[in-house]
């Protein structure tokens, strides 16, 4: 029995049982969800409570501060949410049990997007937190619904990018304590960004930076209903920036797997 | 072992010191867990600095040169922080493998036990806290207090590790466990985050601004901040060390009670 007789429908229930794993585990276990849900959070609350007066200078793009901090705490917490993804699997590497997911039948991509799909899913967990709160701080839906549609598509984007450049590091280094490495990267990633004030704001090196960091076109894209209505203009950039990280991680981290099932 | 005669104490004294050692020889070897307390809050300085540059500007705001001279104290406090519940994390895997039962049939006395991992985590908070001005410093951070107000500045940081490290050995002497004394430090990082660490409080608004004006971080940060931008002053020596050493005496109390308690109960 190959790989490839076994199909496309097999290869659909590898996805499926091991996203569905996923998100039973934090049934079973809702700690694992609760750093994920508090970071972003303690981040919106912080950030629009200590920040707020951002508000005030000229330029700022808004006169509330939840329009412009929720999209970022948001996609932190899908940074987290997909490098969660990612722990989980480095928590199988170390007990045993992806070595029996490698003795299975069948090609060895389901397993990375089946995990993929579980950090995916798992950052609307957080999303929905920080909407819910920041719509309790006055966060407004100049964009109408299509808003909320743009976050979600950006956070599961993010979550699902940075689930694959932990999955890269993972596959490699096989333990939990590389972890740290891809959290460093990713939290560095959004602070180097406009993710708490407008890239005109930013000067020197960080402006540079920023420019050319692909995350600051996502977070155009996720927080543009906030701010005003959706254009295309500002949403191409972002699907690309997205689909651009996507294709790039997901080469690495498919390159280490092979290497790992060698 | 007896404290109160002179050889008691020698021998004491001799034991927190040797603690002290394993725990600084602990951190050594495992400086990737040293290296994110400095890379973060010197990365979130000069992001911060290089973003919020408009913002010393709004009226209200202290006066500044740069907002480099502004996050100096959070960054200081924030990269201490990372290693705060160290001394905790350590008593609660001494505990989960065994070494604390060991170390309880040898003829050491109790405080030594606690007091050993706290002088760790304090030698490494200050080494810390010494690179971290030192690199705010050749990047153009003033501290107007001078050589002195640099020194208050390092020694306050050095006492909030011991109030966060004493609150980390209370959780670890009662849970036994280290998962549990590590979820301190999202309450750590909150309590950096709701204070006037990264903005004054005079700019925040609601209950934000209550809930930061009662934080003690804010009573530590406030008057250290004073020292670096408006010079020395001994009302604000007095409350940058005073806060701290309040808190760590009442932190490494609880923990020298919750002690008792445990090899009471045994």
């Amino acid at each position: 029995m190959t790989a490839r007789t076994l199909g496309l429908g097999h290869a659909g229930s590898v996805v499926s049982a091991i996203c569905g794993r996923g998100m039973r585990r934090i049934g079973a276990r809702p700690t694992l969800i609760m750093p994920v849900l508090l970071m972003p959070l303690i981040f919106v609350i912080s950030f629009t409570g200590a920040f707020g007066s951002l508000t005030r200078v000229e330029g700022y793009g808004t006169d509330n501060v939840f329009n412009w901090m929720a999209v970022y705490a948001a996609l932190q917490g899908a940074v987290f949410a997909g490098v969660g993804g990612a722990s989980a699997t480095a928590d199988d590497l170390e007990n045993g049990f992806f070595d029996r997911l490698l003795l299975t039948p069948g090609s060895r991509v389901p397993i990375l997007v089946g995990t993929v799909a579980y950090s995916a899913l798992r950052s609307m967990i957080p999303t929905t937190g920080v909407l819910f709160v920041s719509a309790l701080g006055g966060l407004s839906l100049a964009g109408g619904p299509l808003a909320l549609l743009t976050v979600y598509v950006a956070t599961c984007g993010m979550a699902a990018v940075f689930c694959l450049v932990g999955l890269t590091v993972v596959y490699r280094f096989r333990t939990m304590r590389s972890m740290i490495l891809v959290q460093v990267f990713g939290f560095s990633s959004m602070f180097l960004s406009t993710g708490q004030v407008p890239i005109h704001f930013l000067n020197g090196w960080l402006h540079a930076v920023a420019r050319v960091n692909p995350i600051t076109n996502v977070l155009r894209f996720a927080r543009q209903g906030f701010l005003g209505d959706i254009t295309w203009s500002l949403t191409w950039p972002g699907l690309v920036a997205l689909g651009g990280m996507g294709l790039v991680s997901g080469a690495l981290s498919l390159r280490q797997l092979k290497r790992l099932a060698a | 072992m007896r404290l109160d005669s002179p050889t008691g104490l020698r021998l004491a004294s001799a034991q927190t010191l040797a603690l002290t050692r394993r725990s600084v020889v602990s951190e050594w070897r495992q400086l990737g867990n040293v290296l994110p307390g400095l890379v973060f809050p010197l990365l979130l300085a000069a992001v911060y600095t290089h973003q919020f540059e408009r913002v010393i500007l709004l009226p209200g705001f202290p006066a500044v040169d740069s907002f480099l001279d502004f996050v100096l104290p959070a960054s200081l406090l924030q990269s201490v922080s990372f290693g705060a519940t160290e001394a905790g994390t350590e008593l609660a895997r001494d505990i989960e493998n065994g070494f604390f039962d060991r170390l309880r049939a040898s003829p050491c006395a109790r405080l030594p036990l606690l007091m050993g991992r706290l002088g760790g985590a304090m030698a490494v908070a200050a080494a810390k806290g010494v690179l971290i001005v030192m690199v705010f410093l050749m990047f153009g951070a003033e501290i107007a207090g001078g050589p002195a107000a640099t020194v208050v500045v390092v020694a306050a940081a050095v006492l909030i590790v011991l109030a966060i490290g004493g609150l980390g050995q209370v959780l670890a002497i009662l849970t036994g466990n280290q998962e549990a004394v590590n979820a301190t430090f999202p309450l750590v990082f909150t309590s950096i985050f709701m204070s006037s660490a990264f903005f004054p409080t005079t700019l925040m608004s609601g209950w934000f601004r209550q809930v930061a004006e009662a934080n003690p971080v804010t009573w530590i940060i406030d008057p250290v901040r004073r020292l670096i931008l408006e010079g020395w002053s001994w009302s604000d020596v007095g409350q940058a060390l005073g806060v701290p050493l309040v808190l760590s005496v009442i932190t490494v109390t609880m923990a020298v009670v919750a002690l008792d308690r445990r090899l009471g109960a045994t």
